[in-house]
């Protein structure tokens, strides 16, 4: 009895303590999920018709799923007899690389851990900048069936093909001559055209050459730096890495849609295109003055990371330092700048941000100042509990003892240790940021009515419900998934940073 | 002395002196205190003043004094001084008269005598176990005499009433946070319409139009008193939100508060209801995903409670709306307050958020608790599971989710502004959107500021309600 007791919480240990089978495990449910959508999607119910372009990813979504499902059986009884994943199974992991073409980011990911048995975390973030850079240019070749395209969208098309080639080298060279702890010294020459190719927008490019640098002036020195435990811990959750991904994707896209997609098309009336459903040269459709939903939903997206961005760092540094002074010299100072804080803390944000509004007129400056306003509370309270932790700590004291002034010491050593959690808490908040933007743009009060921003958008969707109603799900799905993939972010963050569970 | 006989007689008179000597002790309500009972503690003050004059520390000190003068202490300490002067000039290469030097000499040696003085007086007190009289002690020998007690009841009785709140630490405590509620109403009266005053929009042209004449504009200012000083418009606008009369909207002439009080119990319903039924479906799923970390359960509940907070409200009504009125037609698409159907959809909406943070927190806090010592103790005992759980674990792991529950009903109501707005329910949110366009200044300060009331309100009986559930926070507040 007992034997088999221990035998069944061994097992469960050893698949647990298996990352692949854990992210296998995790990667097929999620991948069945997609397929159950794109199958009730594929049914007009209506009409009793089928959609051919739908069931055909659903089909190819299947296949790849039932691959998945195959392969996680095989690693559970792999680890089962051997405890180690076999070579034969690990191959596998190739046919996965192959879903690369229906876009399902999870197997895909899956497919690149599968492949390889090492995995530092330069190697996963070299697979998420590919893949990026791989997705931006599906994504920005979708114009191509455009009636007209801008005229820069060839060269840049073209610049981003040498870019993603560049980065393939890039990943095979980094699985290669990277392991966890050495990095090959010539790699260097590989790390700055890496971080040239940030330029594009994609930050996994800078991440990875800045890591790649770090790991190999630190060749040989098992000294681990904060910056690099992050990143192992980051790269090891996959959901996190997948709200990364999908963040840095957006911000990607921002920048390359610049070059690649047509400005007019997003916003000028076509009026021989009105209302037209989802189709290759529309494809999410058109709205009530022709203009195509797809352009304007991908053009909104700088605008909901502007705001986001901009409304969560004015508020971290300013309720940053109103925290830090008031947890430092505590007291009176303490006191009176937090009752000052519990007035506006007394304040709904989103009624704070309309009454602002009001009084300043409805633009995006004006949305980003409301939103920040409201905020500063939170960081406040935040960084001042923090402070009032790392103050008692004996370096502060030594800082003192040695004669440092007060500005010195709260800037210099007290404030860089103890921004983790003031990291988390904005990674977690830009979300409810953007939810905020979109809101208060479909009140009317936020970014000007003729910038497509996901509200105005929504807003326009929202009077054609019953008849287009794909003109309000579409940019809801993308505001979901921004700020579920900052959400995603922000848990992971708060994982790795969290020194409570170290 | 004075203070400990009175304890030991108890009563209502010797509490009172009792709590008199605490508070003067406390810094901060020392001066609320002498404020307060201004009138009586004047003649506390004169009998004071009268009596230090013959009380044991006089007596000793004169004593000490004139044994200390006596006995030459002085001249040998200002010899010794004018010598050290002396040498210190001399080492500094300081040229002084011989004039200012005995001045020094003399102030330094006053000054030293002084101290020692005190420090032989307050030792000889100690060894005869005396005490030095203070305005407590006074206090207590006139308390003590009831007649005192009843002619002082009238100019004191805002003292009286002050030491009764201190002396009960939880009154204390309820009345401290009552008070700093009213300061922050008033500072969120403050602020908002600080906004609104520097609005660079001219209501009355928005109103009258672009046709209207500098004279009808006038009018329309004088109306509504928008010609007056910042501080006259400010203390007008607080005047109204405390006696609930705000005067007549800009636009419209109606009644501000009468049509806010009318849309107020709309929003309150729906928020409270979904309150309710967000806490009945999140503490379960929290309670059971932490008792079994990592499961397909945790997972699956915990990525829908992730879902569920980023789904923004207006889009998730919309699709209520698209789904359940339009293409099945089960449920109304706005609301109508005789039919209940039509609420269905926008509680759902409005709980969302608050079940999947709930939810969230209750899982994160229960998981903290159940690793603590005393969770394995309880085990040790031979405690059912279910009892561990209930007793032990979530009892106390509730405390940090009844905060994020307050917290969330200060989003909520916000919050409601949207949901309202998307299901066309009047409610004060929607009417505080509404206003804004023109902008309607006491409209929407109105709005704002009894939104942030309530919210206030709620979070302090959230406070107060802790202070009684959480033996932790109970005993450290008995010892302040």
């Amino acid at each position: 009895m007992i034997k088999k007791l221990q035998s069944k919480q061994g097992t469960a240990h050893q698949l647990k303590s298996s990352p692949e089978y854990r992210q296998a495990s995790f990667t097929w449910v999620i991948s069945l999920t997609l397929s159950v959508i794109l199958l009730l999607n594929s049914f007009d119910f209506a009409g009793g018709a089928l959609k051919p372009w739908v069931f055909t990813a659903f089909a190819a979504y299947a296949l790849f799923t039932i691959v998945q499902m195959i392969i996680t059986l095989l690693i559970r009884r792999d680890l089962l007899r051997t405890g180690d994943i076999r070579r034969s199974t690990r191959l596998l992991g190739y046919i996965q690389l192959l879903s690369i073409i229906t876009g399902n980011l999870f197997t895909v990911t899956f497919g690149f851990n599968l492949v390889k048995q090492q995995k530092p975390p330069e190697y996963t973030i070299a697979v998420y900048m590919l893949l990026t850079q791989l997705y931006v240019i599906a994504i920005s070749a979708l114009n191509l069936f455009k009636p007209y395209v801008s005229n820069t969208f060839l060269p840049a098309m073209f610049i981003l093909v040498v870019v993603a080639i560049l980065q393939l080298i890039g990943l095979l060279l980094v699985a290669k001559f990277v392991t966890s702890h050495y990095a090959h010294p010539k790699l260097v020459w590989l790390a700055l055209p890496i971080i040239v190719t940030a330029a594009t927008g994609n930050i996994f490019a800078l991440v990875l050459g800045i890591n790649l640098l770090v790991k190999i002036r630190k060749n040989g020195n098992p000294a681990m730096t904060r910056w690099s435990d992050v990143w192992i811990k980051l790269t090891a959750n996959s959901t996190a890495m997948a709200g990364l991904f999908f963040v840095i994707f957006l911000f990607c896209l921002s920048v390359c849609s610049v070059f690649t997609f047509d400005y007019s098309i997003a916003i000028d009336n076509n009026y021989s295109a009105i209302l037209l459903p989802p189709s290759l040269e529309y494809p999410f459709g058109t709205d009530n003055f022709g203009r195509d939903l797809f352009s304007r939903i991908v053009f909104g997206a700088r605008i909901s990371l502007i705001v986001g961005f901009a409304s969560t760092l004015i508020p971290v540094i300013i309720g940053g330092i109103l925290g830090a002074i008031s947890g430092y010299y505590g007291r009176q100072t303490d006191n009176i700048i937090m009752r000052l804080l519990d007035v506006l803390y007394a304040i709904p944000g989103i009624l704070l941000a309309i009454a602002i509004i009001a009084a300043f007129g409805a633009n995006t400056v004006n949305l980003i100042l409301a939103l920040s306003v409201g905020a500063i509370p939170t960081y406040a309270r935040t960084m001042r509990a923090n402070v009032m932790l790392v103050s008692t700590y004996e370096y502060v004291d030594a800082a003192r003892a040695f004669g440092s002034s007060n500005f010195s010491i709260i800037f210099k050593h007290i404030v860089p240790n103890s921004l983790a959690p003031m990291i988390v808490k904005s990674t977690l908040t830009i979300g409810a940021a953007v939810i905020s933007t979109s809101s208060l743009s479909y009140l009317g009060l936020g970014v000007e009515p003729h910038i497509p921003e996901w509200g105005n958008i929504l807003k326009i969707g929202s009077t054609y419900l019953e008849t287009n109603s794909y003109l309000a799900i579409y940019p809801g799905l993308a505001i979901i998934a921004l700020v579920l993939s900052f959400n995603f972010l922000g848990d992971g963050l708060r994982d790795a940073l969290d020194p409570k569970l170290d | 002395m004075g203070g400990t006989e009175a304890a030991r007689r108890g009563g209502l008179i010797g509490s009172i002196s009792t709590t008199y000597h605490k508070i003067l002790l406390n810094p901060s309500y020392k001066y609320l205190l002498l404020l307060l009972g201004a009138p009586v503690n004047l003649v506390v003050f004169l009998f004071y003043l009268v009596q230090r004059r013959k009380d044991d520390y006089t007596a000793a000190e004169n004593r000490i004094r004139s044994a200390m003068l006596s006995s030459g202490y002085l001249e040998a300490l200002q010899a010794e001084i004018a010598q050290q002067q002396k040498r210190k000039h001399e080492f500094f290469n300081q040229k002084i008269s011989e004039q200012q030097l005995q001045q020094e000499v003399e102030r330094i040696a006053q000054a030293r005598f002084k101290e020692e003085l005190r420090d032989r007086t307050t030792k000889e007190l100690l060894l005869n176990n005396k005490k030095r009289l203070t305005m407590a002690d006074t206090f207590d020998r006139l308390i003590a005499n009831p007649l005192f007690f009843i002619i002082s009841l009238i100019p004191g009785l805002l003292m009286y009433i002050l030491i009764f709140l201190y002396r009960s630490p939880y009154l204390k405590y309820i009345v401290e946070r009552l008070a700093m509620t009213i300061l922050v109403i008033f500072g969120v009266a403050v602020l908002v319409f600080t906004i609104l005053y520097l609005s660079p929009f001219n209501p009355a042209a928005n109103i009258l139009g672009e046709t209207a004449t500098p004279e009808q504009i006038a009018a329309f200012n004088k109306m509504h008193g928008l010609d007056q000083g910042y501080l006259t418009q400010l203390w007008n606008n607080i005047k109204g939100i405390a006696y609930f009369d705000l005067g007549k909207s800009f636009s419209g002439n109606e009644d501000i508060t009468n049509s806010i009080a009318r849309k107020f119990p709309i929003t309150l319903t729906l928020t409270v209801i979904s309150l309710i039924i967000a806490i009945a479906i999140a503490l379960p799923i929290g309670i059971i995903s932490a008792t079994r970390p990592n499961s397909f359960f945790d997972y699956a509940f915990m990525f829908v409670a992730l879902i569920g907070l980023s789904i923004p409200n207006f889009w998730q009504g919309l699709i209520l709306i698209l789904n359940f009125s339009i293409k099945l037609q089960w449920l109304p698409a706005t609301f109508n307050p005789e039919n209940w159907l039509s609420i269905v959809m926008p509680v759902i909406v409005l709980g969302t958020g608050l079940t999947a943070s709930v939810a969230r927190m209750t899982r994160s806090s229960t998981l903290e608790v159940i690793h603590e010592d005393y969770m394995i103790t309880a085990r040790a005992k031979g405690l059912g599971k279910q009892t561990i759980l209930m007793k032990h674990a979530v009892r106390n792991a509730i405390i940090p989710i009844i905060t994020v529950i307050g917290l969330q009903f200060g989003g909520m109501m916000g919050g409601s502004a949207v949901t309202e707005k998307v299901f066309n329910i009047s409610g004060i949110g929607s009417y505080i959107v509404d206003k804004q366009f023109i902008p309607d200044i006491p409209a929407i300060m109105g709005g704002v500021v009894y939104t942030a009331i309530t919210i206030s309100l709620v979070n302090v009986i959230i406070d107060i309600l802790y202070a009684f559930f959480d033996p932790r926070i109970r005993s450290k507040m008995k010892q302040y």
